[in-house]
């Protein structure tokens, strides 16, 4: 590297500042704020000093850039990066100097304003010697930019030669060309390169659209918008391009394989959010992130038609998301949608239809293989036959297909219109959208239509506006809280859907099939639950901001913003006569219906500050925010439903039975929040931002009430100092942060008051002579009066890297963040008596948990044309770890419990992450006696002596010779090591492609259903079940035996709690494929069709993966059983076409 | 400008009142506000009593009870119903099915340690808080009881839970003390009887029968007999009477009769559909019954998940009434092929013959000798053509032919075998025995307590008592195959009592689990 040379006064006074600001941040401010004066009087004199010795121009710009000012533009390659320049002069004016430096150089300057300059190519034919030899005549024509304004300097090439001319400052060019079909290279630093073939023609005339330089894009950090090159904490900007591809119904599902750190686990019921987690889990009892759209603040993913999203951008560390203090400790996701622009009335109109099928289902077994295993268990037990199996080998009549009777070919449907324009100060954007979601599962179904209308006006100082999102959900589904994915591979093929022979059960005239005492088998028959209880849900909401913006100067100004959220909910089951699995408990035919209100309504005032002075940037916000959240709920039910000429009738009044009602507030509280913020940056060079919130929450006791969230962060761009000399690095800037955030969502699973000891008043007790109930009282769980936030504390460091002349974009980032006063349950023994439910949770704030981790995004854009590409990869890595569990005891053996275990083999122990497995190890089956005989321990001791072979080996890890829960061991995590993600766009002509893979690595789930299939008890077995038997010694599953006490390690080789059931869920995914056609413009011109597209899709075309169940992206069960495959709900296949147009 | 400023903050300032963090008044009644008054006391006693309509004392009880012991097996196709209830193979000790009771009784135990801490300092009528005291004491001695019987070895918690609480095992003997300690003080603080509203109560007399009961388990004879005496012989004997007929014991038609001291109410809700009595929201749809009908009675009317071995049918073949006629309790006890004594054709379960049923046997088998045989003493087969999930038949947990067939055994054990004769000459001539004293005069001692165990079975079979019954006697071992295979399973020094919820071992270091698991 080359050595540092300068010696200008104002690199002393640069490392005087870079001093002041790396040390006395305080002193600085003092400075900043307080001497206008010396800004104003170094600012009056606009000459420059300047000494440098053969350095390159761009070094030049940057020293004259570095005295404020003035600013630069320029086409990197542009610069002859070969010639060196040296200049020495004092108090010259702008002219002079580049006079200087640009002679002997085929560059010229344009002064687009008083202090933009902008670095061109001088026209061509000023140059005598790149006059072509040919004198055709010369090509001309005009070039502008987006708003017809013309745009002087800009470069044309013949494309393969050095004939090279420039714009004049009317936009004008002219230029000889060598060949009649030579191509035009027209280029401007900011804009898009276009490329026209001459084909003949002589004159062009072509508009230039603006590049989408990302380092000056605008991006949401909450109550601010700053420019990408900014940033100082970490922020992931969403690429909207990549995530409007995605066949969905929430934003959140959209985000998969995105954005490092962000961890999107999907389910594919119709209408249900996905699980987001930002950065990890950092709380065992929340992990949802902050959404805030266009300024209103929920705890939930809101109902929003993705199609109105303009931007998303997620907070990632402290620094960026301290703004939103106790309820941002998740993560913040900030959804901005879509504003009108100045013009003509623009409308759109699309429409998607995709065909969902399930990805895979279990490979089961038919009614005869059925009942031949089944025989041979049986026989190999010497047990005789349970009489209705018996009876269908004798005379088989039934061969059901349960997966196929309750799964179809769902279907998604997406309509949108969209008209958006605005002149004379106001802008609109109003968006009517239908969605509806088909699921693969009968009984499943999601209807959304939406209305969304966002409108800004200005007027002098003053702006005001609106967002109003208008929308009403239906969803149907079955209800019993049956899961048909554990239901119906379990249940037996020789079971019929539905039959006559089933209508002499008790309670189940309709004549649903399920077990029984002769077919015993306690599997639910799902198709009778979609017919016998149904659901209707509907939700129908308003969300949306009123603000306004009153600019007190150009520099400050007051912003008042209040929004609310009201929604609707009606839910209403009908449970018709019937029963739909052996011993169910037969309920009263009822309907019930469920009211519920819930209202969230947001004040803010903010107080916004943007001021450049100089070098200096300071741009900070204060403010005050108030929220109210609360929900009023009304529940009625009556059994005894009637039905009259056939009709079953199903209100409330025409029900007969008894009727029953409950009411009342289950959320409310308050939250007051006192926001501030403030950025400072020197040059472009020095970023700091400092950020802190209080809050305050009526869900605390008194003493509990307020908690303080700062921050700060730290951003150097190394590229804009003079000695930074790496022509393949464009931009350079490294960050680093550090502040403490709070996790509130997670007092939404308790109630609105958890430090209260609230009574039950549900307890019924019966005397006397009419029996008549009677109501109990008394408090049936426990208080605790010191509840109060979780807190995070995370620090980050990272890059943000532009190389290679802008065509690569590199941002990492490495945070560690540790969450203190998680809340977690105290272990609650049962003599204690109390209960734990929703709203009586007793949690105390004791638990510590880390997560670190790397994240990495990686892009490429290939600018040339025709064939446009670029190429997004992403990698995260997280690893959580449990530090403190608190005081949970101590175990049998006088240790400390460090460890939470939601089911015993499930852990969050100190030094493992949350839901890690902890289980007994198997070791394949035991082939033979010898082999039984033989596994013993140490001493000798016959670890197994009861096992027979065919039976499961289990490892001994304490080598006490038994098998018990003493043997258990860590054996994985459910937390995937890597995750990745890869985005590939390109655009051929008019042809367009989308590919995102998703990668998953390194983490292992519980296949619970496999478990209930291979227990052999009461289920239906596997196709490809492989059982040991003495012919088959090599058999790779358990002997099969039926399950009886004179054979009792039946029983142990289906215990829970072992690693049979675990396995490697790694997988990469097509999530989407997508190929586009934008049709040809004249096709359609004449119809008022500006732009019309068309294009096919396929959304988890194809996964890879070990894993036996239906699909490794699963939810589990809550946050402590991760990895848990309670029969998740797969994500569908969905096949999708569709079009677009804009008139 | 600094005008609008000095106004904008004034606007922060109004918007921040403190009154907003109030709002958790009138929401929630909470401890504070409650336990004022007597209205207060008496929801305070109503909870408690809620307890015995959980999932687990409306079921798995009777599971435990009946079916472990040697009267009791199961063919559940449920084989964890088997394991853990039947064959003595129980290896998940965090599974509902052990440890359901366990918890029910401990949030029983909660219930009555709040009303024992609040109530006292609550001003109303003496003698009602005394009543509202008596109850909450005999049932947590209720509970305590039944956890000295069913799991041995337990954590004593006498005052509201805290989360800090970490007890010690308190062995068997002392858990019995504790009950002992408690039905003591309840007998001075309960009336003897209750108006018809009230009916199902603790009374006096149910204080000396559980007392009498826990110092029988505890082999403190004398104490015992002192006990039930209050109840025989003292001054509760005039309130007490054997009914003529036995099986209306077990009718629903027929509750809170004379000879009933100590009764689970029971009532059914048509709109039931769960038993957690602490879900709010739902408390329209709660139980207040029991679930066990369902469960024993006989396929296709119910699950059939526990049935009554063959043997105890031969006790009651063994001696007829005295005008040559089978025992009459035989039919109330048991639903089988001769619960008719003309067999299967004749033999009604719920408006229907046992034959049409579809249970008569193939004809080669002999009437009388099938082994479907159902207890009956919980069902509905009387008064219902079916059965439903729960059911609003109460149980009897002590009848007055128990304290005086205890009372008989107590005096026995304190070698008084002759004054014992009387009471089960009372409860056998109640059945249309002949008097003991005249069939089987001068017995010895243990001749005497091999015949009250006879009595018993033809007595109390089914009604939840025999395990206590063979604990009492040390009859529990392998001994007991020959007439119930299941005790095949049986591991003397571990099967005696469950085992200790895994969660409480891991939860708190003092407890100890059970020998052998």
């Amino acid at each position: 590297m080359q050595k540092f040379r300068c010696r200008a006064l104002f690199c002393a006074r640069g490392t005087l500042i870079k001093y002041l600001m790396m040390t006395k941040l305080a002193i600085l401010f003092i400075v900043a704020f307080s001497t206008q004066t010396f800004a104003k009087s170094y600012g009056q004199d606009k000459n420059i000093s300047l000494q440098l010795e053969n350095v390159q121009l761009k070094k030049v710009f940057k020293a004259i850039e570095n005295q404020g000012f003035f600013r630069f533009v320029y086409k990197d390659d542009a610069l002859p990066h070969e010639q060196l320049v040296s200049i020495s002069v004092k108090n010259a004016s702008l002219d002079d100097v580049l006079k200087k430096i640009l002679a002997g150089t085929p560059l010229t300057y344009h002064k687009l304003s008083d202090n933009l300059i902008a670095i061109t190519h001088m026209p061509a034919q000023n140059r005598a010697d790149d006059a072509p030899a040919d004198k055709a005549p010369p090509i001309t024509g005009k070039i502008t930019n987006t708003k017809g304004e013309p745009l002087p300097g800009v470069t044309i090439q013949e494309k393969g030669t050095n004939n090279v001319t420039s714009t004049r400052d009317d936009g004008t060019f002219s230029i000889v060309v060598t060949s009649p079909n030579a191509t035009l290279v027209f280029t401007y630093v900011g804009y898009q390169q276009q490329q026209i073939q001459i084909k003949d023609q002589s004159t062009i005339n072509i508009t230039l659209t603006p590049e989408t330089s990302d380092l000056n894009e605008a991006v949401v950090i909450g109550y601010q918008t700053v420019r990408k090159k900014d940033l100082t904490g970490a922020t992931g900007v969403v690429n909207m391009a990549n995530a409007g591809k995605i066949t969905g119904g929430t934003v959140g599902e959209t985000l998969q394989g995105l954005v490092p750190g962000v961890t999107v686990r999907n389910q594919g019921n119709p209408g249900i959010q996905p699980t987001v987690e930002i950065r990890g889990v950092a709380s065992f009892t929340a992990s949802d992130p902050l959404y805030v759209v266009d300024g209103m603040l929920a705890d939930d993913n809101p109902i929003l038609n993705p199609n109105d999203v303009a931007s998303v951008q997620i907070l990632k560390d402290a620094s960026a998301a301290a703004i939103y203090g106790s309820r941002a400790g998740n993560g913040v996701i900030i959804i901005t949608t879509k504003h009108g622009t100045t013009g003509a009335p623009k409308i759109s109109v699309s429409a998607k239809y995709g065909i969902q099928t399930l990805p895979k289902k279990w490979n089961v077994m038919n009614a005869a293989d059925y009942l031949k295993t089944d025989q041979t268990e049986y026989a190999n037990s010497g047990v005789t036959l349970p009489t209705g199996v018996q009876a269908q080998i004798t005379n088989p009549t039934i061969n059901t297909n349960w997966q196929d009777a309750i799964t179809r070919t769902g279907n998604d449907q997406d309509y949108n219109v969209t008209l958006s324009g605005g002149g004379s100060g106001t802008t609109y954007f109003i968006s009517g959208n239908y969605y509806n979601d088909q699921g693969v599962l009968i009984g499943n179904q999601y209807h959304r239509p939406s209305l969304r209308v966002n409108t800004e006006t200005h007027k002098g100082r003053l702006t005001f506006g609106e967002n109003v999102l208008l929308n009403t959900s239906q969803n149907y589904y079955p209800g019993g809280r049956i899961n048909a994915f554990y239901e119906a591979p379990s249940m037996l093929p020789i079971i019929a859907v539905k039959g006559p022979q089933y209508t002499t059960i008790p309670s189940d005239p309709a004549g649903w099939g399920f077990g029984t005492n002769d077919v015993p088998t306690f599997a639910n028959n799902y198709v009778a639950v979609a017919n016998l209880d149904k659901i209707y849900a509907t939700d129908s909401r308003i969300i949306g901001n009123a603000y306004a913006e009153f600019k007190f100067t150009p520099w400050l100004s007051y912003r008042f913003n209040t929004g609310a959220e009201v929604s609707f909910y009606y839910n209403k089951e009908v449970r018709d006569t019937g029963i739909w699995r052996y011993e169910n408990q037969p309920p009263a035919t009822s309907v019930t219906e469920t009211r519920e209100t819930y209202t969230n309504f947001l004040m803010e005032h903010t107080l916004n500050v943007n001021k450049t002075f100089g070098l200096h940037n300071l741009s900070a916000v204060f403010g005050f925010a108030r929220t109210i959240d609360k929900t009023d709920f009304t529940t009625a039910s009556a059994t005894g439903l009637v039905t009259a000429g056939g009709t079953l009738y199903t209100t409330l009044s025409t029900a007969q039975g008894v009727p029953s009602v409950s009411g009342g507030t289950s959320v409310n509280w308050r939250q007051h929040g006192y926001l501030g913020r403030i950025n400072y940056g020197f040059n472009d060079k020095y970023l700091l931002t400092l950020t802190g919130r209080i809050d305050e929450d009526s869900r605390f006791g008194p003493d509990k009430r307020t908690g303080y969230f700062p921050s700060a962060a730290a951003a150097w761009r190394i590229s804009k100092e003079l000695w930074f000399n790496v022509p393949w690095i464009d931009d350079l800037k490294i960050r680093g942060s550090y502040g403490q955030l709070g996790i509130s969502s997670s007092l939404d699973a308790l109630s609105s008051f958890p430090y209260l000891a609230v009574l039950n008043n549900a307890p019924r007790a019966v005397y006397g002579v009419n029996q008549t109930p009677v109501v109990g009282q008394y408090q049936a769980a426990l208080n605790n009066p010191d509840v109060h936030w979780e807190t995070r504390t995370e620090g980050n460091i990272g890059f943000d890297a532009n190389i290679l002349h802008n065509r690569v974009t590199i941002a990492a980032d490495l945070y560690r963040s540790r969450s203190t006063g998680v809340l977690v349950q105290l272990p609650q023994p049962m003599y204690l008596g109390v209960v734990q439910q929703a709203g009586q949770y007793t949690v105390v704030n004791a638990a510590t948990i880390e997560n670190k981790g790397i994240e990495l995004s990686v892009t490429y854009h290939s600018k040339e044309q025709p064939f446009k590409w670029d190429l997004e990869g992403n990698l995260t890595t997280i690893d959580n770890k449990v530090i403190s569990v608190g005081s949970q005891g101590t175990d049998a053996q006088g240790n400390k419990v460090n460890y939470l275990q939601p089911t015993d083999f499930i852990r969050a122990e100190v030094g493992h992450s949350i839901g890690a497995w902890y289980m007994i190890k198997t070791a394949g089956i035991f082939k033979s006696q010898s082999e039984i005989n033989s596994y013993v321990n140490k001493s000798g001791q016959m670890i197994q002596p009861n096992a027979k072979p065919g039976d499961v080996k289990y490892v001994d890890q304490n080598g006490d010779g038994q098998i018990n829960d003493n043997d258990r061991q860590f054996v994985g995590t459910p937390w995937p090591t890597l995750q990745t993600g890869l985005q590939f766009n390109a655009s051929y002509h008019n042809f367009t492609l989308n590919i995102q893979l998703v990668g998953i690595f390194g983490y292992k789930v519980y296949d619970d259903v496999r478990r209930v299939l291979d227990s052999y008890q009461l289920t239906n077995f596997r196709k490809d079940l492989d059982p040991w038997s003495t012919g088959n010694p090599n058999g790779k599953d358990p002997r099969l035996a039926v399950d009886q006490p004179s054979d009792p390690t039946v029983s142990i080789n289906n215990m829970a709690q072992t690693s049979r059931w675990l396995e490697n869920a790694s997988y990469v995914r097509v999530r989407n494929l997508e190929l586009g056609y934008n049709l040809p413009h004249n096709t359609w011109s004449k119809a008022g069709i500006s732009n019309a597209r068309v294009y096919i899709s396929g959304q988890n075309l194809l996964t890879l993966t070990g894993y036996k169940g239906l699909d490794p992206d699963l939810v589990g069960n809550g946050i402590l059983q991760r990895g848990f495959d309670v029969g998740n709900w797969p994500p569908s296949r969905v096949l999708s076409g569709g079009i677009q147009f804009d008139f | 400008m600094k005008k609008t400023l000095y106004y904008i903050f004034a606007l922060f300032a109004l918007a921040s009142c403190k009154k907003d963090f109030q709002l958790q008044d009138n929401m929630a009644i909470t401890t504070q506000s409650f336990w004022k008054t007597a209205a207060d006391a008496n929801e305070g006693v109503n909870s408690i009593y809620s307890t015995y309509h959980r999932d687990a004392l409306a079921r798995n009880h009777y599971f435990m009870t009946i079916l472990r012991s040697d009267e009791g097996y199961s063919t559940s196709p449920n084989t964890d119903i088997i394991n853990t209830f039947d064959v003595f193979n129980i290896t998940d000790y965090t599974d509902y099915l052990n440890t359901g009771v366990y918890q029910d009784d401990y949030i029983g135990i909660n219930r009555c340690n709040q009303v024992l801490a609040n109530v006292p300092n609550i001003t109303m009528d003496a003698t009602l808080k005394n009543q509202y005291l008596g109850e909450a004491y005999f049932n947590r001695g209720f509970f305590y009881y039944d956890l000295a019987t069913l799991y041995g070895n337990v954590a004593i918690m006498l005052h509201p839970p805290t989360p800090t609480d970490y007890p010690a095992t308190s062995p068997q003997d002392s858990v019995y003390d504790q009950a002992i300690a408690d039905f003591t003080k309840a007998t001075t603080l309960l009336p003897n009887s209750y108006n018809a509203a009230n009916l199902g109560r603790a009374t006096t007399g149910a204080a000396y029968a559980m007392l009498g009961k826990a110092y029988m388990q505890t082999h403190q004879y004398a104490q015992a007999q002192q006990a039930f005496a209050w109840l025989v012989t003292g001054p509760g004997a005039s309130l007490y009477k054997l009914v003529p007929n036995y099986r209306s014991n077990f009718i629903e038609t027929s509750e809170n009769n004379s000879e009933s001291v100590w009764e689970w109410q029971n009532a059914l809700n048509p709109a039931d559909s769960h038993d957690d009595d602490t879900q709010l929201s739902g408390e329209s749809q709660l139980n207040y019954g029991t679930s066990i009908p369902p469960f024993f009675a006989p396929a296709p009317i119910g699950f059939t998940d526990g049935q009554a071995r063959r043997w105890p049918v031969w006790e009651f073949l063994q001696e007829t009434t005295t005008t040559g006629d089978r025992d009459p309790r035989l039919a109330a006890t048991f639903l089988y092929d001769s619960t008719d004594v003309r067999g299967p054709d004749y033999t009604m379960a719920y408006g229907r013959t046992w034959t049409s049923l579809g249970l008569a046997t193939d004809p080669s088998v002999a009437h009388g000798n099938t082994t479907e045989v159902c207890f009956r003493k919980e069902l509905d087969d009387s008064t219902m053509t079916g059965e439903v999930f729960h059911s609003g038949n109460n149980y009897r947990y002590i009848r007055y032919a128990d304290v005086l067939l205890l009372y008989a055994e107590a005096l026995n054990a304190q070698g008084q075998t002759a004054a014992a004769y009387p009471y089960v000459d009372m409860v056998r001539e109640r059945a249309g025995l002949a008097p003991l004293s005249t069939v089987k005069p001068g017995l010895n001692q243990s001749d005497f307590l091999n015949q009250l165990k006879h009595e018993r079975i033809t007595e109390l079979t089914g009604e939840g008592h025999r395990w206590e019954d063979l604990a009492r006697w040390g009859d529990l071992s392998t001994n007991l195959s020959y007439r119930d295979p299941s005790f095949a399973h049986f591991k003397t020094g571990r099967d005696e009592f469950m085992p200790i919820p895994q969660y409480d071992l891991d939860a708190n270091p003092n407890l100890k689990q059970n020998p052998g698991y």
